[in-house]
Order: C-alpha cells, then sequence, then structure tokens
C-alpha cells in the first residue's frame, strides 16, 4: 500500500515530477558525459605529454634535477635499462636527450610519422644513413624557419664537452621537420642520434635521463614509481606528474573543474528532489494527518514520503544513466572532435591535445555518484520525511 | 468504554486564551448510539477528539476501556485508534489517490492483516453501505454522499469498538444523510458498534439514543432517549 500511495503520489502532480525529472535527468546525463570526456581528455593529455618525451616515469642522476650538468648524467643507461624491465618487463624504455632513433617510435610522438610535415623521421632516416655521411636531425618547424634550413641542409651543434676541452662541433644533416603545434617543442625542440649526441659532448655510454612508458593504470603506475624508487634509491626516479608539473596542474585543474560540475550536478539534483518532497508534503498535511489518526505509525508516514523521493531518484537516475551512458558510447566510439566542434585544438598543460579524443569512463567513479545521489536523495527527504510523520493526528479535522 | 473525569481544554497562545471544554464528566458504555449536540463553538469537536485520542485535554482524567490514555506513547495512541476506533470526518478525509477499495483496506494494512482477508472484508463492508459497484473509483469520481460512505466503510471494516463522527452530514443532502444514518443505526445494531457523532443537525439527533447537550463547553444537559440495554447487543466486535 505505501509503495501505491508514493508511486501514485508522484503522478498525482505530473508536471511537477515531470519537470523535477526532466532536471535530474538531464543534470545527470551530462554528468555521465562529461566525466568520461573529462577523463577522456586527461588520458590523452597524459598520453600525449609522455608521448612528447616526457615518460610516465623518469630516472636521472640523482642530481640532475638541481644541476642539470653533464656530470650528472647515468652511466651505462643500456645496463639500468635492462635492470629495470627485468623487474618490470611491461616497462618501456627510452633514453632520451638524444634519441635511440629505431626505440623512440615506439614512444614519442615526435617520432611519429604524422607529426613530420617534411623529410623523415629521425629512425627513417637512420635506417638510410648508410647512404649519408652525417647524422641526422629532426627540428621543430619554427625552429627551422628560424634557422632558415631545410630538408638536406646542414646545421652544427656546438657544445661544451664533458672533458671540459674546447668547444666542439658536430654537424647534422636535416632530417625532418615535426609540427606538434606547441610553441615550445615547434621552436625549441631537435632531436638527434643518442650515440651522435654522447660522441659530441664525449660521455660515451652515457644519458641524462632514462624515460619509462607503461601502459598501466595509474594506481598501478604509482605503485611500479615506488617500487623503483626503493629498488633503485641511487637515482632520482619521478613519475610524470612531478616531471611535467605544468601538465600535471592542468590535469589537476580540469579534474577539479570536472568535480565542480558534479558537485553542481549533486546540488541540482539535491535541491530538485527537496523541492518536490517538500512541495508535495508542504500540501498533504491534512493527509498525513490523517493517516496518523486512523492509526498509521509514525515511520509508515516517513516511508510513504522517502519512497516517493527514491522512486523519483531512481526514475530520473536511470534514464539519466541510460542517456548518459549512450552519449558516452558514442564518445568513445566516434571521438569528440574538438577542432572541428570548437574550431581549434585545445592546449592544456603544454601539450596539444589530439583533434579527436575519446570518452573514457570510470567504472567505481560512475557507480560511486550513482550511490552517492541516491544517497543524497534520502538524506535530503530525511527531514520532510521525519517531519511528515510527526504531524499531529488534529491535522486530519482541519481545513486543508 | 469511555469515562471522561474533569475534563478540561483551555486553548491559549502568546495573547490570549480559550476555555473550550469545562469540567466535562462523561461515561459512554459499549453499543451506545449517542449525539453530541450543540452549536457551533460549543467544544463538541474538540470533545470527540479527545475522546478519539486525537488531542489530549488540559487537565481531567480519560480512562478507555479502564486504561489511562494519559499513561500511553503516541505509538500506543495510534494503535489503540487503528484497532478500535473508527473515525468518519465531516470532510470524508479520503485519500485522493487511493480507490474506494484501497481507502477502505488502509486501516487494516495498518493493523497486518493479510491481503486476501482485507480484501474480502473491504468488498463486504462496501458492499453493506451500498458502494459494492464503486469499490475501483478514485474518491474524486464519487458524490458527497458516496465518499462518506466510503469513510463508513473504512471506519467499520476493521471491525472497532467504537466509531467517532464529526458531524458526518454536514456536506450530505436530505436524501444521503437519511440513507447515511441507516446505515450506521443498522451497524450499531447489528454489530454493536458504539456510535459518537457531533451534530446539530435534528435529522441525526432524532434516530440517536442518547444526547448531550453542550454549550460553552459545559454538558447542559444529557438524555437518554432508549433503553440501551433492550434493543442493542452488549457484545461488541473486538479486532
Amino acid at each position: 500500500m505505501i509503495h501505491k500511495l508514493a508511486l501514485r503520489n508522484l503522478l498525482r502532480n505530473k508536471r511537477r515530477s515531470s519537470l523535477t525529472s526532466v532536471i535530474i535527468v538531464f543534470a545527470f546525463s551530462m554528468m555521465i558525459l562529461f566525466m568520461g570526456l573529462s577523463d577522456g581528455g586527461h588520458k590523452a593529455m597524459i598520453d600525449i605529454g609522455v608521448r612528447m618525451g616526457l615518460g610516465h616515469i623518469i630516472v636521472q642522476h640523482d642530481s640532475y634535477s638541481d644541476d642539470p650538468a653533464l656530470q650528472h648524467l647515468i652511466a651505462e643507461p643500456e645496463q639500468l635499462i635492462a635492470q629495470i624491465k627485468q623487474q618490470h618487463p611491461t616497462l618501456t624504455a627510452l633514453t632520451i636527450s638524444g634519441v635511440q632513433p629505431n626505440k623512440e617510435s615506439q614512444v614519442s610522438a615526435i617520432a611519429d610519422q604524422k607529426a613530420i610535415i617534411a623529410g623523415k623521421t629521425l629512425a627513417q632516416f637512420t635506417n638510410d644513413q648508410h647512404m649519408q655521411r652525417l647524422s641526422g636531425i629532426v627540428i621543430g618547424e619554427t625552429l627551422a624557419k628560424n634557422l632558415e634550413v631545410r630538408i638536406g641542409d646542414t646545421v652544427t651543434i656546438t657544445a661544451k664537452p664533458a672533458s671540459g676541452a674546447d668547444l666542439a662541433r658536430s654537424a647534422f644533416m636535416v632530417a625532418g621537420i615535426f609540427k606538434t603545434g606547441l610553441h615550445e617543442l615547434d621552436t625549441f625542440w631537435a632531436e638527434v642520434p643518442l650515440t651522435s649526441l654522447q660522441t659530441l659532448l664525449e660521455v660515451p655510454n652515457y644519458a641524462s635521463q632514462i624515460a619509462l612508458y607503461s601502459q598501466a593504470n595509474p594506481e598501478t603506475l604509482a605503485i611500479t614509481t615506488q617500487q623503483l624508487k626503493t629498488s633503485f634509491s641511487v637515482y632520482d626516479v619521478q613519475p610524470w606528474q612531478t616531471a611535467a608539473p605544468e601538465l600535471y596542474s592542468a590535469v589537476t585543474l580540469d579534474a577539479a573543474g570536472m568535480y565542480l560540475l558534479m558537485l553542481i550536478v549533486y546540488v541540482v539534483v539535491a535541491v530538485g528532489i527537496l523541492n518536490t518532497v517538500l512541495m508535495s508534503t508542504f500540501r498533504r498535511q491534512k493527509e498525513f494527518g490523517m493517516m496518523i489518526a486512523l492509526g498509521s505509525r509514525a515511520s509508515t508516514v516517513s516511508k510513504v514520503v522517502l519512497l516517493e523521493a527514491v522512486y523519483l531518484s531512481a526514475f530520473s537516475l536511470s534514464i539519466g544513466l541510460a542517456l548518459g551512458l549512450w552519449g558516452h558510447y558514442h564518445f568513445a566510439t566516434e571521438g569528440l572532435n574538438f577542432k572541428e566542434v570548437f574550431g581549434t585544438a585545445m592546449e592544456a598543460g603544454g601539450v596539444l591535445l589530439p583533434e579527436k579524443f575519446y570518452s573514457i569512463l570510470d567504472t567505481s567513479k560512475l557507480t560511486l555518484s550513482v550511490l552517492f545521489v541516491f544517497l543524497l536523495t534520502i538524506i535530503v527527504t530525511l527531514i520532510p520525511a521525519i517531519r511528515a510523520g510527526h504531524r499531529s493526528p488534529l491535522a486530519a479535522t482541519q481545513d486543508a | 468504554m469511555i469515562k471522561l473525569t474533569k475534563i478540561n481544554k483551555i486553548f491559549a497562545d502568546k495573547h490570549q486564551s480559550f476555555h473550550c471544554l469545562k469540567d466535562i464528566d462523561l461515561s459512554i458504555d459499549q453499543g451506545e448510539f449517542t449525539v453530541i449536540a450543540g452549536p457551533s463553538g460549543s467544544g463538541k469537536s474538540t470533545l470527540l477528539n479527545i475522546m478519539g485520542m486525537l488531542d489530549k485535554p488540559t487537565s481531567g482524567n480519560y480512562l478507555f476501556d479502564e486504561k489511562d490514555v494519559a499513561q500511553f506513547s503516541s505509538n500506543k495512541l495510534a494503535d489503540i485508534r487503528r484497532d478500535k476506533i473508527g473515525f468518519v470526518f465531516q470532510a470524508y478525509n479520503l485519500m485522493p489517490v487511493l480507490t474506494a477499495l484501497e481507502n477502505t483496506e488502509m486501516i487494516m494494512e495498518f493493523s497486518g492483516v493479510s491481503k486476501k482477508e482485507r480484501k474480502q472484508r473491504a468488498i463486504e463492508t462496501l458492499e453493506a453501505v451500498g458502494l459494492g459497484e464503486f469499490k475501483n473509483r478514485f474518491p474524486a469520481q464519487l458524490s458527497g454522499g458516496q465518499q462518506q460512505r466510503v469513510a463508513v466503510a473504512r471506519a467499520i471494516a476493521a471491525k472497532p469498538l467504537l466509531v467517532i463522527a464529526d458531524e458526518p452530514t454536514a456536506n450530505l443532502d436530505s436524501q444521503s444523510t437519511e440513507s447515511l444514518l441507516d446505515l450506521m443505526v443498522s451497524l450499531n445494531e447489528k454489530l454493536g458498534i458504539t456510535f459518537i457523532f457531533s451534530s446539530h443537525d435534528p435529522r441525526v439527533i432524532e434516530r440517536a439514543h442518547r444526547v448531550i447537550h453542550l454549550q460553552d463547553g459545559k454538558v447542559m444537559r444529557d438524555e437518554q432517549l432508549a433503553d440501551m440495554s433492550a434493543g442493542h447487543p452488549q457484545a461488541a466486535m473486538s479486532s
């Protein structure tokens, strides 16, 4: 009977119930949609960020962060990488600040043919090197313009070698020009084969940093980072969050925006339900009094009010969830073409997001959101429900 | 069944107080068909509310079935109202979202009567009040008289000891009033249910066996119009 009473009371004022339901459906489906796009965007940002050379985890000499000098390089990087891979076979390693061309393509976006707007990738050039007398260099588009060089031109890198001798010079042939859309990379970045740079700097078998790449989820990655810190305590092991604070801040800020949106949705749902319950209970004081007068326990009346909110919330959340998941499925399979929608690509945390990125939904986050909204419904309804149960039976004898 | 001793009820706020009932002493036995009569403002409804345990007296003693009502918790009072008292309100007070049948079943559900039994009893009761064919209609689809009959059906379906009716005919036309009174008299005679009305309707008063006249919160006259022991079964129904 109390279920019947609750359901029919909801249908009694169809307009009010429908309006509340529509608001909850809209807010909740939008929240799911934005949650998926936000997490998808974050993943894209992190992926692109690490593929631009950051790595998920960076291993470097203990003092390299404070003083990135040639005296603070990692000796025998290949040996270290082998040790790391022995412990963590799923990690992909790359020594950077000097590139191992054939390995780079596995992880770096600059090695991607799509980023190369002229010439070849360093790997392609290096593989054809038997035809070349010079090592290759891949440089950013703006840098190439500033230097007024084109494919096939020669650039000379001058550096002070580790021995402290006079400046050393080495010539490289422009193998490729890349464009990432990122000012920092396109204007100041160049990549050469690691061995060439080691020779130039007189640091054979040394590397400044080892960038490690992983497909693992953030939790596993954090554990792996911690394990590496313990196992290789003589080195400075940094997660990408520390190595790329700008990117981490951008992701965190964006996530905070998402949480703010979630908070707004929670408030909308709470206010919507509360408004409906308050309006409904306010107009039914006499009915509650009548139920009490006829011998209903206070708890029975409270249950009716609670059930109304639960039904309204459950119905609205189900529809909102279905719509939100439908939207998520669309963007998870088709992707959101940011440039197409907003007319420009988005840069965040020094990383240019891909034109298209895909929605990713964290099931546990979604489940928690649904449960939280449901719990919120009960919490905001609790006081009006208890008050309804404690109406005086005399209300039954008074005019409505 | 009901014994009121020195019952007073004072309604007061910061600015004024109103002494509504003054030292009411009253006993009502099982099986009585009693009308509390008096002009508006005489305290009829307040007295009924106290007897129906909807309100508490400011002072005085109320024994129901020889038990002191003042000692009961609000849940215990609710249980007594549910199991032993049926109410018929002036404004019908049916649940608008429930059909006539569901309204009649409602109190029995609160009492924990099984679904099958309460449905059967509700249908029988609605048929007894002449509304068998209207059982699936909602209150808004019934006339005033029919709604009041549903209210009576709801009041008696749970087989109470006592039915309290506050001006049950106030909103009814002559035909509906006569029909309702016939029904109540019949229930009183056949089932031994105690009826206490408040009314100043002469058609109600002339059908009563006892009339208690109230004026300005005092019992002015207590008329015994029929011999209760002669015509009515003494064994009331119990839940």
